[in-house]
């Protein structure tokens, strides 16, 4: 089967931070699989393991528990990950928490734990590692976001504004680093499970049948575009959103 | 899950290949293992293009194409389908830069309109329309439109241009939300400033900054960076999307409030 080189991170090194999910093993095997070595970052152990696990914990892969939202959770995760590795030329946030709640009854400290979980730690893990690949003159940061970025949703304000907050940040972010040679670009998934659920099951919800390719997502679906974005080659975009949802955006 | 980026044995259509843009293309999709019907107006370029594609051991095809009529297109993907036996990709990549004559709107004749409208949106409409009933046949297909920057933004006197292309983002989405249930789907690269020989030749350079300075990568494009997600959007790897674009323009579009350079610094209020 041949496959482009450019699709190589072979000799690259790639912090992956997550706020925990199913989805965040498979992207931590779509970047090993390209070469790259992984470095995870997340809150609690029971969400690191299966990510360790996933990357076989053979070759130079490694991790921490750390919260990237506090001062010293960064500083915990950036000590680690110096112990670990001389550079940075990848950071992908997938670190996101779901919630919804109708609006009357957000809390302000459910709507703060929101923000500071899904907008905070990444600002401040860009912030670290950006600092770094400033340094070396390289970088690429993949946020990965939902299309809740573009889009309203009954219930959904606390955590679509936090979509929306990293993707006006990956905005500027690679209008400001684009002379450093970072690129900063956003993924954007739709529905999306880890469970390979028969396609006549999945379409009893009326999410799926919505959905204009009447099946939800697999981490699998964005593996592959993950690693272009995270590529050397991945020179002349920077600043989108790419979303992969099923047709969604496209739905009336 | 990194094979699924392979176009090994699949079959890809596309017009304007022979050069540019689209020849970056096909180059990458050749690589990637693609066979290639290829539809350009002037059957030397093409030719060549072909060559190149079966230098790499893969088959090709090269059929002089005039987009804007739909008795050519139909040939092509007749002829296409006859050689091949299959369509997996279609690549409306054919654009009309020369034909968008810069002039203040009221000098635009009907006729200085219908050109470029009819190569740039008409002919990937006559291009989607011809591939979509075999595919929908086979229940899988994709089908990918090259629009422009100028598809999302204005230009200095450039009508046609910006309209045709913003039309195919347009086309792009209603396609992928009415073939999706028949496996088939639809995407958009948007491609920024990336010089090529066409854009030189036309009127279209003058509205086209001569370095990168005024873009946020501090670089214009080449063709080549069109290749990855040529090859992406094309492959099994890109099921999962479609009515999607890739904009691919050195920042520009993730700005455009300032001028690029522009860098504010304004202390917060007590």
């Amino acid at each position: 089967m041949p496959i482009l080189p450019e699709y190589s991170l072979s000799g690259r090194v790639a912090i992956l931070a997550t706020a925990g999910g199913d989805q965040a093993p498979i992207l931590a095997q779509a970047l090993a699989e390209a070469g790259a070595s992984v470095f995870a970052v997340a809150r609690r152990p029971e969400l690191l393991e299966p990510v360790l696990e996933a990357l076989n914990s053979s070759g130079p892969h490694g991790g921490v528990v750390a919260d990237a939202a506090t001062p010293a959770g960064i500083a915990q995760v950036m000590d680690a990950f110096d112990r670990q590795h001389s550079q940075v030329d990848i950071l992908v946030n997938d670190a996101r928490s779901m919630f919804a709640q109708p609006f009357g009854e957000i809390t302000a400290e459910q709507w703060n734990t929101v923000h500071s979980r899904n907008v905070l730690a990444t600002f401040q893990i860009c912030q670290e590692a950006g600092r770094r690949m400033i340094q070396r003159g390289y970088g690429r940061i993949v946020n990965i976001i939902s299309g809740l970025a573009e889009r309203g949703m009954i219930n959904g304000s606390a955590f679509a504004a936090s979509q929306a907050a990293v993707l006006s940040m990956t905005r500027c972010l690679a209008v400001e680093w684009g002379e450093h040679n970072i690129r900063v670009n956003a993924l954007g998934t739709g529905w999306f499970t880890v469970e390979d659920i028969p396609l006549e099951e999945q379409q009893k919800e009326l999410l799926v049948r919505y959905t204009p390719l009447r099946r939800k997502g697999h981490p699998r679906d964005i593996g592959p575009l993950l690693v272009y974005l995270c590529t050397e080659g991945c020179d002349y975009t920077t600043g989108q959103a790419i979303y992969v949802d099923g047709g969604l955006n496209a739905h009336p | 899950m990194l094979e699924s980026l392979s176009l090994d044995g699949k079959v890809v259509v596309i017009t304007g290949g022979g050069t540019g843009l689209g020849l970056a293309m096909v180059r990458a999709m050749a690589r990637a293992g693609a066979n290639i019907s290829i539809g350009g107006r002037r059957q030397g370029p093409i030719d060549d293009a072909a060559a190149e594609v079966k230098a790499l051991g893969r088959d090709a095809l090269a059929i002089s194409t005039d987009v804007a009529d739909s008795a050519q297109v139909d040939k092509f993907i007749a002829d296409t389908l006859d050689h091949f036996g299959q369509i997996d990709v279609m690549i409306n990549n054919a654009g009309a830069v020369q034909g968008n004559i810069r002039k203040p709107i009221w000098d635009i004749t009907d006729e200085d309109w219908r050109v470029p409208m009819d190569i740039n949106l008409t002919g990937a409409f006559y291009c989607s329309r011809a591939v979509s009933k075999p595919m929908s046949e086979r229940g899988t297909g994709k089908i990918i439109n090259v629009s422009s920057g100028f598809g999302l933004r204005a230009g200095r006197d450039i009508y046609m241009y910006c309209c045709s292309k913003g039309g195919m983002i347009q086309l792009t989405r209603v396609l992928s939300f009415n073939l999706a249930p028949y496996g088939i789907t639809a995407n958009t690269i948007v491609p920024g400033f990336i010089p090529t020989q066409q854009v030189e030749d036309s009127s279209l350079s003058r509205s086209t900054p001569r370095s990168g300075q005024f873009l946020p990568i501090g670089k214009l494009g080449k063709p080549e960076d069109l290749g990855p997600i040529a090859v992406f959007l094309a492959s099994p790897a890109s099921d999962y999307m479609t009515g999607e674009m890739v904009i691919v323009d050195g920042g520009g579009l993730a700005g455009g409030l300032a001028p690029t350079g522009h860098a504010p610094v304004i202390p917060l209020e007590p």
